[in-house]
């Protein structure tokens, strides 16, 4: 079973279907037609870039290019989650890298490698939108656990104080602030598979589906995308909260404030 | 006999501000020394500086004759009792906040009987019935005394007290004089009380972070 194409004139019929949004939008005095025009192409030219490139690293399906590709999502998620958690880029990328790419690795590794094992582990048919699902999730779950743990430290700085000095050790007393965030960055994805199938169907699920598998393979893969992204996550945030604190005091446990740009 | 706290031409600048400029002092164990001045004057300042919560931009701070250092630092803490105007207690009840010393490392083999506790609470007349109340509930001279409370079950010698007598009433700031007549405890404090300046034998005066006056008694 092949997916129906979706020819070039269905497609522009597509766009047209934004008219009616746009039309209502303006109707109720809402004036959005530039970011929804901006919105719509950046989609259109962000989504065929991705497309083209995956064409490329389909075709070719070289290990080291597979590799370089997903060194880059790893790079670009590292500035996205630290720029949004609104953290100095320059002094936690480090450990924000070192934490997503060694849970993201390692998911991947387990799923393509143990679970899926295709004949080249590399594949880039599975490696790359596996990496790149898992590594999604991931990124949204490290922006709140460090937006979370830096922004509660920095609201109870004299309770932390107080820990210090009731002989607290460092790791000791940043502990509440540390489980409260592991804790936001991973709920969304224990919620999620609590509720998945009952809302609404996966994405990757439909994909599937619509990509003309059996229901019952796509839903296989839907639970062990889950699994490792509920395992990356996890692994991932606690990674780079714990090797985040190293940059984040000084030598005598007090937080550098000014690495901190918003609370 | 050696001083347990030095300071040795110490200044302190944070966000381009002079904090504490130039001060030098030293207090020797058993003696009871108070820092007075207007607010801004730098007075909490000194207490933050002995306990490594503000770098210093000169000057050496001493303890027990060591460096004040990164490596040193939680030994620093670990002897010393720090009490603020309004002193967190970190845990929901006030016999959770009494204990919650005791479940960092440092202290976890010296947790306190019930015994223990309800013998602190009445030396600083608070009553016992107090434990089970609620942190949040309890009043700021109330607070005050749990934290000092906790000082004295971790058997701290050394007390760095911020306006502590400042929320109390008589019998409650008498009770807390009595807990200091102690000449094993060392006290370096921050007052305006005259009762708590005229108890103490060190008196230095702060004006716009520089020392204008010691005296001792």
């Amino acid at each position: 079973m092949k997916t129906l194409d979706i020819e070039l004139p269905q497609m522009a019929l597509l766009y047209g279907l934004c008219l009616l949004p746009g039309f209502l939008l303006w109707l109720i005095g809402l004036r959005l037609s530039r970011d929804i025009g901006i919105g719509v192409l950046r989609m259109s030219l962000q989504l065929a870039l991705v497309g083209f490139y995956l064409k490329i690293l389909f075709d070719l399906n070289n290990p080291w290019l597979n590799g370089l590709w997903i060194l880059m999502m790893l790079l670009v998620a590292d500035v996205s989650i630290l720029r949004r958690a609104g953290l100095k880029v320059r002094y936690f990328a480090l450990a924000t890298f070192s934490a997503i790419a060694s849970s993201i690795l390692f998911s991947t590794a387990f799923l393509v490698i143990l679970v899926i094992q295709p004949t080249h582990f590399y594949d880039a048919r599975y490696i790359v939108p596996l990496a790149g699902m898992i590594l999604g999730n991931c990124l949204q779950g490290n922006v709140i656990a460090l937006e979370r743990f830096y922004s509660a430290l920095r609201k109870n700085e004299n309770e932390y104080t107080t820990f210090l000095m009731l002989g607290a050790t460092r790791w000791e007393a940043v502990q509440p602030y540390f489980r409260d965030a592991v804790k936001a960055a991973i709920n969304p994805t224990i919620a999620g598979m609590a509720t998945m199938g009952l809302v609404s169907l996966p994405g990757m699920m439909t994909g599937q589906i619509l990509g003309g598998s059996e229901p019952w393979l796509a839903v296989k893969y839907q639970i062990a995308i889950m699994i490792c992204i509920f395992t990356s996550t996890t692994l991932a945030s606690i990674i780079n909260l714990k090797l985040s604190l190293n940059s984040a005091f000084n030598a005598f446990d007090v937080l550098k404030n000014e690495l901190i740009e918003k609370t | 006999m050696s001083p347990i706290i030095r300071f040795d031409q110490v200044s302190v600048t944070a966000h381009e501000k002079t904090i504490l400029s130039d001060i030098s002092f030293a207090l020797f164990p058993g003696q009871k020394a108070v820092f007075y001045g207007k607010s801004g004057s730098g007075k909490s300042s000194v207490l933050k500086t002995v306990l490594g919560l503000l770098p210093l931009t000169r000057g050496r701070v001493y303890f027990q004759e060591n460096p004040l250092t990164p490596a040193s630092v939680q030994s620093i803490r670990s002897c010393t009792a720090y009490i603020g105007q309004e002193p967190i207690l970190g845990a929901e009840t006030v016999r959770d906040a009494l204990l919650l010393p005791f479940q960092f490392k440092a202290h976890r083999e010296h947790r306190p009987t019930d015994r223990q506790l309800i013998e602190v609470l009445q030396r600083l007349q608070l009553p016992v019935d107090i434990l089970s109340q609620k942190s949040g509930r309890i009043s700021g001279g109330e607070k005050q005394r749990i934290a000092l409370a906790r000082g004295l079950l971790l058997g701290k010698k050394l007390y760095l007290l911020d306006e502590v007598t400042s929320a109390l009433d008589a019998e409650s700031k008498q009770a807390v004089f009595d807990v200091f007549s102690d000449p094993d405890l060392t006290v370096l404090s921050v007052a305006h009380d005259p009762e708590w300046l005229e108890r103490c034998d060190m008196i230095f005066g702060l004006e716009a972070g520089r020392l204008t006056q010691e005296k001792a008694t």
